[in-house]
């Protein structure tokens, strides 16, 4: 949860306050009239003047604030108590009580507001009395709808399937363990809804249907004020004025209680473009390599100033060549080939560094230029094909459309290629699954597609990020098949990055292995493998499963977070071979031997 | 002695949900027996959506089997009433494969610790507090974690405090599923040895859910292997892992990555995606993507046969499999 901003909480505290010690401020009586002096310019004794009647302005102000307020907050308070029980009951309890709940607020739904409340008002005569419980119905539909998709949303979070393991009664379920995991909506419903009723309760005492004079309330001052409207101008504009200020100060705290709430918080949108450094590490790329990255640093920033969660990371990726990318998760894998497409979060920046691609540093391209790389040079598969895939569109279509953005066809020929293509990926009876939408299919054919879209314009350098970890095995081996058969064909480069050293071991000739943002070793798979030169990669070695059934070596500890890197070795905190003087100075990614990369002072100790 | 817990013969159908008209029952689980002797560790291993969590929540009673039932220390759990199935739970408990949804975001990890104490009474509210921080030791956290709340934590943290709350009722089964799936591999090392070391300890029945044979291996005495929600094998843990018999088991062991270069067995690639649970094949289950099939795998489904001691197969062919021959399903490859 976000802390909410305080700028909304003391507008709206300030209104309710005044609203609520009227009577101490010694004012006049609202309701005291002095015919003598109607319509009187202001004076000390009225500082803004006195009405028709001569009824002192200022007073009726602050005490029809009190009425608005009161009427809105008891009404949305009445809603709020009454629908958040609703929508809990029927979420939870589901059978005849959902379908009471719901199909009831339909029908009240069914009616336009307004013509109900000037029907109910008509029928049962204004005031108070009548206005809060028709104010409350009308707000109703509003919060069981927000309880009740909240519950059936919480409803299936393990945590509540815990409860029940647990032998937890219903009622301790709904009260203690619902209920607070729908609060953050239905707070920011309770600003809505009085935001709402302020104006419906000043709308309809303005038509003399809600607050009966001569009690004070903004909607009657303005009715009130129409009749002298030539006279007495100002009068119009001081209720105008209140209800205003108030309904802007209601929203603003609903939009603060909405971004509070909302568990992803607030991105703050920001393009790298002109915070790149032009002073790029000397280094000229190699040639002929597919991707070089050289000291790319990659800043997040905070409140608390910038954290560096991808650290001078420098690797060579050559064609017909696969590099896997591994580390656990946090580790920076998936930002450095984000970066590597110019494809960052919003919140991140590239600090410092370069990444060629063919000679080109795609971290100081346009935009435009970027897209023309993207695709066409380098292209990107995810983990989860589901959330990157249009849902609805058919999946030829979305195939056609990369084919489309780089070279344009005619629409018949792009669908033939679309199938083409998914041929080639090994989906069977392309022409029937062409017409599919992407929850049609299996995990395993959505990363298929995904694949063929990939290589839909022949891309000289693919980076897959986790594109089997959400797959079974015998599908993955498929995928990693499939994988290995595309780059022998097209010689194109792969950059695959992945948590699991044995995919490693299966499908890459080089690997690069990252712990806490910076590559701690470098080499030959094979090589690496058999004899690790970073504790780092030593650990992570034992930590896979054994197939001899003993149990595998646990690293102790927790990879620091990018906010708390320790001085010095980041990993000496969990490291067996650390010496004092590994928490001290800077570390670099030294070739110790050929094509053997390590950033540890001990190496030799390990070899 | 008879088993803590006696599955037999369970079988569950979800309703399809469909639009409009009507859709086929999804057959999660299909005439499943299993047991789980006191202190024994059973390992339930499974592709997704071969009923592995199904079964798994069916031998905790909080689903209700469509045929069959389950039996714990003698008491049928569909012959219960739903309070003394409340006290039931007590002995029994559940260990979720998601760290993150597994734990209320809003209330700090010892009130949750506590709800089970609470829940059945176990110790007087003004004892709960040292109740949950031996607890939080026992799973190798401090006594101070007790007062923070689950974003706070990581995510092996978190399990662990999913583990402690599981362990706060005392229970005498645990249906572990899939509880290091989501995890970094160190930190999933970590978390195994605390089950293998509470196992021990307290002698612990446990079904253990995973995906990754190896995993189940290291921690497991008795392995089952599941298809598309039927038993395909099932044996001692070892033995299935160095001498699998059914075709499944062995493109499914074939399939998994390994470090070992001596181990990396000729790959076995299954072509395509298992079948849909709701309209599986006739015969054998498996038949449409084994390597093996023959005519005969289409007639009925082959019944678990034991052809070595505790080692049963369903497969009609598992006397004489041979090498893995080029079959008209297989592609097979050479690594
Ligand atoms: N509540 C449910 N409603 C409908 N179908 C379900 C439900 N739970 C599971 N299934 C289906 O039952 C099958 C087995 O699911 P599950 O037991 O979750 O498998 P696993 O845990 O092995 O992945 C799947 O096809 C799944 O879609
Ligand atoms: S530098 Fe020191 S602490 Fe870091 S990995 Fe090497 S030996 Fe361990
Ligand atoms: S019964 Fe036939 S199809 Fe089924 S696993 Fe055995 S050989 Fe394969
Ligand atoms: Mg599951």
């Amino acid at each position: 949860m976000q802390r909410l901003r305080p700028g909304p909480v003391v507008a709206v505290g300030t209104i309710a306050f005044l609203a609520l010690l009227v009577p101490l401020f010694g004012l006049d009586n609202p309701l005291h009239m002095d015919i003598a002096h109607r319509l009187a310019q202001p004076t000390l004794a009225h500082p803004l003047g006195q009405d028709a009647y001569g009824r002192d302005v200022l007073a009726r102000l602050l005490w029809g604030a009190r009425v608005s307020l009161a009427v809105a907050s008891s009404s949305s308070a009445l809603a709020c108590l009454v629908g958040t029980a609703l929508g809990l009951a029927g979420g939870f309890l589901r059978g005849p009580v959902e379908f009471l709940a719901l199909r009831g607020m339909d029908v009240v739904l069914c009616f336009p507001p307004l013509l109900l409340a000037l029907l109910v008002v008509t029928l049962l005569g204004p005031g108070a009395p009548t206005l809060i419980p028709l104010l409350a119905v009308l707000y109703l539909p509003g919060f069981v709808r927000v309880v009740y998709a909240g519950v059936l949303s919480v409803r299936t979070q393990d945590y509540v399937e815990a409860m029940r393991s647990l032998g937890a009664g219903r009622l301790r379920i709904m009260l203690g363990t619902i209920l607070p995991n729908v609060g953050g909506p239905v707070l920011v419903q309770f600003s809505i809804a009085a935001a709402s009723a302020v104006v419906l309760e000043s709308g309809l005492s303005f038509l003399g249907l809600g607050v009966v004079p001569p009690a004070p309330s903004w909607g009657l001052m303005i009715g009130e004020a129409r009749a002298t409207m030539m006279q007495a101008p100002l009068l119009l504009l001081w209720p105008c004025l209140a209800l205003s200020v108030t309904i802007l100060a209601l929203n603003a705290l609903c939009d603060a209680l909405r971004d509070a709430v909302d568990p992803h918080g607030i991105t703050r949108r920001r393009r790298h473009g002109g915070l790149l450094d032009r002073l790029a590490p000397g280094l000229l790329p190699a040639p002929g390599a597919a991707l070089e990255l050289a000291g790319l640093t990659i800043a997040i920033d905070t409140p608390s100033g910038p954290i560096h969660p991808v650290r001078d990371v420098s690797l060579r990726v050559m064609p017909h060549e696969t590099l896997a990318l591994v580390g656990e998760s946090g580790s920076g894998k998936s930002l450095t080939g984000l970066a590597t497409m110019g494809l960052l979060p919003p919140i991140a920046r590239v600090a410092g560094g370069a990444a060629w691609i063919e000679g080109r540093d795609v971290l100081r391209l346009d935009e435009a230029a970027l897209r023309r790389l993207r695709g066409a040079t380098v292209a990107m598969i995810f983990q989860d094909p589901l959330s990157s895939l249009n849902p609805v569109q058919r999946i030829a279509t979305q195939i056609g459309e990369a084919v489309q953005a780089h070279a344009r066809s005619p629409a018949k020929a792009t669908w033939r290629r679309a199938v083409e293509l998914l041929r080639h990926v090994g989906i069977p009876d392309p022409e029937r699954r062409a017409h599919n939408f992407p929850h049609e299919m299996s995990g395993g054919m959505r990363q298929r597609a995904m694949i063929a879209m990939a290589i839909a314009n022949q891309p000289r350098l693919l980076i897959a990020d986790e594109p089997t970890t959400a797959l079974d095995v015998t599908i993955q081996a498929q995928v990693l098949e499939l994988l290995a058969a595309l780059r022998r064909e097209s010689g194109m480069a792969l950059i695959f990055i992945t948590h699991s050293l044995p995919v490693v071991a299966e499908i890459a000739d080089r690997v690069a292995v990252m712990y806490a943002g910076e590559i701690v070793e470098q080499g030959r798979v094979a090589e690496v493998f058999a004899r690790p030169l970073h504790p780092y990669t030593a650990a992570l070695l034992a930590s896979v499963p054994r197939e001899d059934g003993s149990l595998a070596e646990a690293i102790p500890g927790t990879v620091p977070p990018p906010y708390a890197l320790p001085p010095g070795c980041a990993f000496a905190p969990r490291c067996r071979f650390a010496r004092a003087d590994c928490s001290s100075g800077t570390l670099a990614l030294t070739e110790v031997m050929a094509e053997r990369l390590t950033r540890c002072r001990r190496w030799s100790d390990l070899a | 002695m008879t088993p803590l817990v006696v599955a037999e013969n369970l079988s569950k159908h979800f309703p399809a949900r469909r639009m409009f008209g009507r859709g086929r029952p999804v057959q999660a689980v299909s005439g499943v027996s299993l047991t789980v002797g006191r202190g024994e560790a059973v390992g339930l291993v499974g592709e997704s959506g071969s009923g592995k969590s199904t079964i798994g929540r069916l031998m905790l009673g909080l689903l209700e089997p469509s045929a069959g039932r389950v039996v714990i220390d003698g008491t049928d759990l569909g012959a219960t009433d739903a309070d003394s199935l409340r006290r039931l739970r007590r002995r029994m408990q559940l260990v979720f494969q998601d760290p993150y949804s597994s734990l209320d975001p809003r209330r700090t990890v010892g009130a949750q610790i506590a709800d089970g104490l609470a829940i059945h009474r176990i110790v007087p509210s003004g004892e709960r507090r040292a109740r949950v921080e031996a607890l939080l030791a026992r799973v190798g956290m401090t006594p101070a974690h007790a007062d923070r709340y689950p974003h706070e934590f990581s995510g092996g943290q978190r399990q662990r405090v999913g583990i402690a709350r599981a362990l706060a009722t005392g229970p005498e089964f645990l249906v572990a599923d899939e509880p290091v799936s989501a995890l970094d591999v160190s930190v999933q090392a970590q978390v195994l040895a605390l089950l293998a070391d509470l196992r021990r300890r307290l002698g612990l029945a446990m079904l253990f859910i995973s995906h990754d044979l190896p995993v189940v291996r290291s921690i497991c005495d008795r392995t089952v292997v599941l298809y598309l929600g039927r038993i395909m094998e099932e044996g001692p843990a070892g033995e299935v892992f160095e001498r699998p018999r059914h075709p499944y088991t062995k493109a499914l062991l074939s399939a998994s990555p390994t470090l070992d270069p001596a181990r990396r067995r000729r790959r076995i690639l299954l072509p395509g995606d298992p079948p849909s649970p709701a309209d599986p094949p006739s015969g054998c289950v498996f038949r449409t993507r084994c390597p093996w099939v023959a005519p005969v795998c289409a007639g009925a489904a082959p019944p678990l046969r034991e052809l070595a001691a505790g080692h049963f197969v369903a497969c009609v062919r598992a006397d004489a499999l041979g090498p893995v021959p080029d079959a008209p399903n297989g592609s097979v490859s050479q690594q």
